[in-house]
């Protein structure tokens, strides 16, 4: 039988705790480590009707672009660290170089540079939402247009 | 006691005289004429006079001149400044229940900044859900820069090398989307 | 004319300090009793009556007058004397006064052949009867007898409901004539 149960002294510590622990949480999102980037390869083309059904997450989007066919030719994920930078393969013979600069307001400012061997083709400073995307298309490929889909998230 | 065993708590209660003005005069005819309750009544009369007395004649045994003294000793007793630091925000904290509301509401602030982390868009996509392209060089190419609204799409499009610079390329492809 | 206690309360607000030493001079005896019901002893029971009135103090500014100031007061000294109890638990007596000594001290000092042995010996055996009672019980017997307080008093008090301290009284009582039945 506690009469006067102390809250003010157990609602003290236990606001200390809950605001120690909102200050982690905190300074935890405004610190990830890594940034995991994805890069799906897909080629658009109007030789046929196909939608490959990989590409059903995308397909809003890609329809944007008018094009009959769309196809996913490659799909690859690599974590790349801030202020670093991670290489994809790109079919065509083409590079995409990938590099996080900076996390705010959950946007993440990405670096990317799109090569064709040594021949630089673009370099564009980007910010996405977390675990958004943006289209980057147009160079040429097996009948088709290569089209982009580089998304990141925060690890 | 057989009969009226169940009449005891009553009779506390009319002895402590926590009985309504009809249920105290019909409880006190009763117990006039019932030898059974009127031994109760006389027990319950004992027991509480005897605590009463052994307790009171013991206080009256103390001498409390020296009490306020030794209270008034404490009251002006230097604290350790940690104790003084929780006294005064004790002081500052709002009403013991109306307390539970500050850690309520820093639970619920953690709870929406977790959210946040596990559903970015969970607010709903706003204008935050474009990309939003800071600089773009193309190493004298033509680009475009698309945004669709509908699927907060932002789309670079790199077209190819001038015109009549790859012929073949165009009859099997077409120079650019048809956005 | 008489202040009233909360008249000395919002003195001792403002910072009178003799209007604090006003209340525990209207208090002191009252508190003590109700704290020795439930300890015992004499020396644990003034010092959690100075400790009552000490938090008392260190309390007072928060104090608005929504209870009277004696169930505030009492609500203080019952909490205290339970953690006094809890403590008493861990740390059995050994040479401190018990009130079976006090009791036993008081009729020899008054050496009156005519003392009733009967009493002496129905008074020791409650005062033993109450101890073996769970804090609760203990301490609305112990309010109920020295201030005949009503079971809503009681029940601000003690922080439960005005039928909890009726069935805890009626268990209290029951127990103790039980003990007692022999000397009652």
């Amino acid at each position: 039988m506690k009469l006067l149960k102390k809250p003010p002294l157990r609602v003290l510590l236990f606001s200390l705790l809950a605001l120690l622990a909102v200050a982690v949480t905190v300074t935890a999102q405004k610190q990830p480590q890594n940034v995991q980037v994805r890069i799906g390869s897909i080629l658009a083309s109007n030789q046929s009707d196909e939608f490959d059904a990989r590409l059903k997450g995308l397909e809003k989007q890609l329809r944007v672009l008018k094009y009959r066919s769309y196809r996913l030719l490659k799909d690859e994920s690599q974590s790349v660290p801030w202020q670093g930078n991670r290489v994809f393969e790109i079919p065509g013979g083409r590079s995409l170089m990938v590099a996080p600069q900076e996390f705010q307001d959950n946007r993440i400012g990405l670096k990317v540079r799109l090569t064709d061997g040594p021949k630089p083709l673009l370099d564009t400073t980007v910010r996405i939402s977390n675990k958004g995307n943006f289209i980057l298309g147009g160079p040429p490929h097996e009948g088709g247009v290569l089209v982009l889909s580089i998304s990141a998230v925060t690890q | 006691m057989n009969g009226c065993e169940d009449k005891i708590p009553s009779i506390e209660r009319w002895l402590d005289g926590e009985l309504s003005g009809a249920e105290n005069d019909s409880l006190r005819s009763h117990v006039a004429v019932c030898a059974e309750c009127s031994e109760a009544q006389r027990r319950l009369e004992k027991l509480q006079s005897t605590l009463k007395a052994a307790l009171l004649s013991e206080a009256q045994r103390v001498d409390f001149a020296p009490f306020w003294r030794a209270v008034q000793l404490r009251v002006n007793e230097k604290r350790p400044w940690y104790q003084e630091a929780l006294d005064s925000m004790r002081r500052a904290l709002p009403a013991p229940r109306v307390a539970w509301v500050v850690p309520a509401v820093i639970v619920l602030l953690l709870a929406v900044v977790s959210l946040e982390s596990y559903l970015p868009g969970w607010r709903g996509a706003g204008r935050n859900a474009f990309a939003t392209v800071e600089s773009i060089d193309a190493y004298g190419r033509n680009v475009a820069l698309l945004r669709e609204y509908d699927t907060k799409t932002t789309v670079i499009w790199l077209y190819q090398d001038q015109e009549g610079e790859n012929e073949a390329a165009e009859e099997t492809a077409p120079s650019g989307p048809a956005f | 004319m008489e202040l009233t206690d909360w008249e000395l309360v919002q003195q001792c607000q403002a910072g009178e300090m003799s209007a604090f030493q006003e209340l525990v001079s209207r208090y002191q005896q009252k508190v003590y009793m109700v704290i020795l019901g439930m300890l015992r002893n004499r020396e644990d029971a003034l010092e959690v009556a100075q400790e009552t009135f000490f938090r008392a103090y260190r309390k007072i500014s928060g104090f608005q007058g929504g209870s009277s100031f004696y169930t505030w007061i009492y609500r203080i000294a019952v909490n205290l004397a339970i953690d006094a109890q809890r403590r008493q638990k861990r740390n059995p007596l050994d040479f401190r006064e018990t009130m079976d000594d006090l009791l036993e001290s008081q009729d020899e000092a008054a050496r009156d052949p005519f003392a009733d042995l009967h009493d002496k010996e129905l008074r020791e055996k409650l005062v033993s009867a109450i101890n073996d009672l769970t804090p609760e019980h203990k301490a609305v017997i112990v309010l109920r007898t020295i201030e005949g307080l009503s079971y809503k008093d009681i029940g601000e008090i003690l922080g439960c409901s005005e039928g909890t301290v009726m069935s805890r009284l009626h268990y209290a009582r029951k127990k103790l004539q039980d003990k007692l039945s022999a000397f009652l």
